[in-house]
């Protein structure tokens, strides 16, 4: 049963999803070249970036995690983004890896490496991203289809149709309109996901209480819901490795950094940082709390994946229930056209580079572009579907990510601050990072590595990832002494 | 205080900043897609004359 009512609260859903594919399709007009439909002609100013990074970075499925991790961990789950708001605060502020990357005007990461490295490792450094990228990317369908089935009470033999229709959706105006078309449906996506956000939270905090959510709380979980350090489930790897990740993420996650490079200039970039870096806190905590109110009114349920939409799909009234899954369903398209666009952008720019031995037109690049973001979403639906999800989904997203952000991050940082870095240390970075994290998605699978994969646990794999990923980069660049300069640093 | 005065105080800062920051961006967010797109007409039209 719930309070989804199909005349008032679909009226408000219809209303929403008309307005963002019409203010989609009207910027198609504007995208002449392919350096708009990546970058937006790089005219984005501070406000733009701002609601569309926090719109890119908060989906149905970053809502479903950062809930479970409330459920699962109490308040002591939203440690992850009070380390990443500190990480992208810091970075914003210094302006450290992200100066020397807008003031060299590349469009991708692996665009700059190439200057340093050469085009090998650019193109490797391409791969290693868009795998990690498209497999991170692969569980966002399911679970933002759960979502949607769970608060508004549909048969759960419609997810597979709904995940299809709403990637549809979102590639129509991303195809045509590109990163245009993402940032101005972003900007309402922003409005209307955070009024929905603020306003459940409110209606959380007045019927369920604060002091509800921390007995809950102290009664389930202890100190360790409050502090992840003796929490029995977190402890100083959870805290070292989600560091890791997030400031990597920050410096290296090609949706974040492609604010920074359709930033009109370096400083609105760098402002762009500093003012959304608290947004990561409240991505983490609100979410958190709704997974806090659903231990409190459920108590155990068996997966606690769905506690948080089961929740709702009663907490909520008509009407607050359309603003809802209105704000949801714009949480989950603006991440999903900007990670299309992105992933896109690093095939066409990098992954094909080889294949452009003379530059192709701007038509013949943009229908190139359009045909990649098209074969994604097919992608998608497809390992949307077959992807068995196991253990928490924040250690799923954590574990494939980690596949690019550990060696990129390392390789990024050594392009623009390591005068000695080379193509050795480069390759031999990118095989470590992606070895660690595959070899351990895979021995979890296998049942004879599954026990053995779950004694390591992702954290461990996660730190000697990354640990190794730098001492490969300093071994390999010091095993080569470059007899000339590879390329220009940045 | 509440109790856990830490996690009272991030919730309230949580609720009072996202709520005040998306009525600014929303407003000033507007601006600017208006001034990107002026921009990019702009330049469409001057690329379009010099052709």
């Amino acid at each position: 049963m719930t309070n989804f009512n199909w005349l008032l609260d679909g009226s408000i859903v219809g209303l929403y999803l008309l307005v963002t594919m019409v203010a989609g399709l009207m910027v198609r007009k504007y995208v002449g070249k392919v350096e708009h439909f990546l970058v937006a002609g790089r005219e984005m100013d501070v406000y733009l970036g701002i609601a569309s990074l926090a719109a890119t970075e908060f989906g149905i499925v970053t809502c479903m995690y950062t809930a479970q991790n409330g459920y699962e961990k109490g308040f002591a789950g939203a440690t992850p983004g009070i380390l990443m708001a500190v990480a992208m605060a810091g970075v914003g502020l210094t302006g450290f890896v992200i100066k020397p990357l807008r003031d060299s005007g590349v469009i991708t990461i692996p665009e700059l490496l190439e200057q340093k490295f050469g085009k090998r490792i650019r193109w490797a450094a391409g791969v290693v991203i868009v795998l990690g990228g498209l497999l991170n990317m692969g569980v966002f369908l399911r679970t933002g289809g759960q979502f949607l089935v769970l608060v508004a009470g549909l048969n759960v033999r419609y997810l597979e149709i709904m995940m299809t229709a709403l990637l549809v959706g979102v590639a129509v105006y991303t195809i045509l309109g590109g990163m245009l078309s993402v940032l101005v449906t972003d900007f309402l996506q922003f409005v209307v996901m955070s009024v929905g956000l603020i306003l459940v939270t409110i209606l959380i905090l007045v019927n369920v209480g604060w002091e509800k959510l921390v007995t809950t709380v102290e009664t389930q979980y202890g100190a360790g819901g409050f502090n992840p350090f003796v929490n029995p489930t977190m402890g100083w790897q959870y805290v070292l490795f989600n560091l890791m990740l997030n400031t990597a993420a920050v410096l290296t996650w090609q949706t974040i950094i492609a604010r920074v490079l359709a930033a009109k200039d370096t400083q609105t970039g760098r402002r762009v940082y500093t003012g959304t870096a608290f947004f990561f806190v409240c991505r983490f905590l609100i979410p958190g709390i709704w997974g806090i109110a659903a231990l409190a009114t459920l108590g155990p349920v068996a997966n606690t994946l769905e506690a948080m939409p089961t929740y709702l799909s009663t907490a909520v009234p008509a009407g607050l229930m359309g603003i809802l899954v209105a704000a949801m369903l714009a949480a989950d398209m603006s991440t999903d056209s900007s990670y299309m666009l992105t992933w896109c952008s690093v095939i066409y720019n990098d992954i094909l580079a080889p294949f452009r031995k003379r530059p192709w037109s701007e038509r013949k690049g943009l229908f190139w572009n359009r045909t990649i973001i098209a074969l994604i979403g097919i992608f998608l639906l497809l390992y949307g579907l077959w992807y068995p999800l196991k253990g928490d989904l924040w250690t799923y997203l954590g574990v494939t990510g980690t596949i690019y952000l550990a060696s990129i991050s390392v390789l990024l940082i050594a392009c623009c601050y390591w005068r000695k870095a080379n193509s050795w240390g480069a390759g031999a970075a990118i095989l470590v990072s992606a070895a660690i994290p595959v070899t351990y998605l895979v021995m979890e699978q296998l049942p004879s590595t599954g026990a053995l994969a779950k004694s390591i646990g992702p954290y461990y794999s996660g730190i000697a990832t990354y640990i190794l990923s730098g001492a490969a980069m300093v071994i390999g660049s010091l095993l080569k002494p470059q007899s000339h300069v590879e390329g220009r640093t940045a | 205080m509440p109790n856990h005065w830490f996690w009272w105080a991030l919730t309230v800062a949580c609720v009072v900043w996202y709520s005040t920051i998306t009525v600014y961006v929303a407003i000033k967010g507007a601006k600017d897609i208006k001034n990107m797109l002026a921009r990019l007409d702009a330049t469409r039209k001057k690329e379009a004359e010099e052709q």
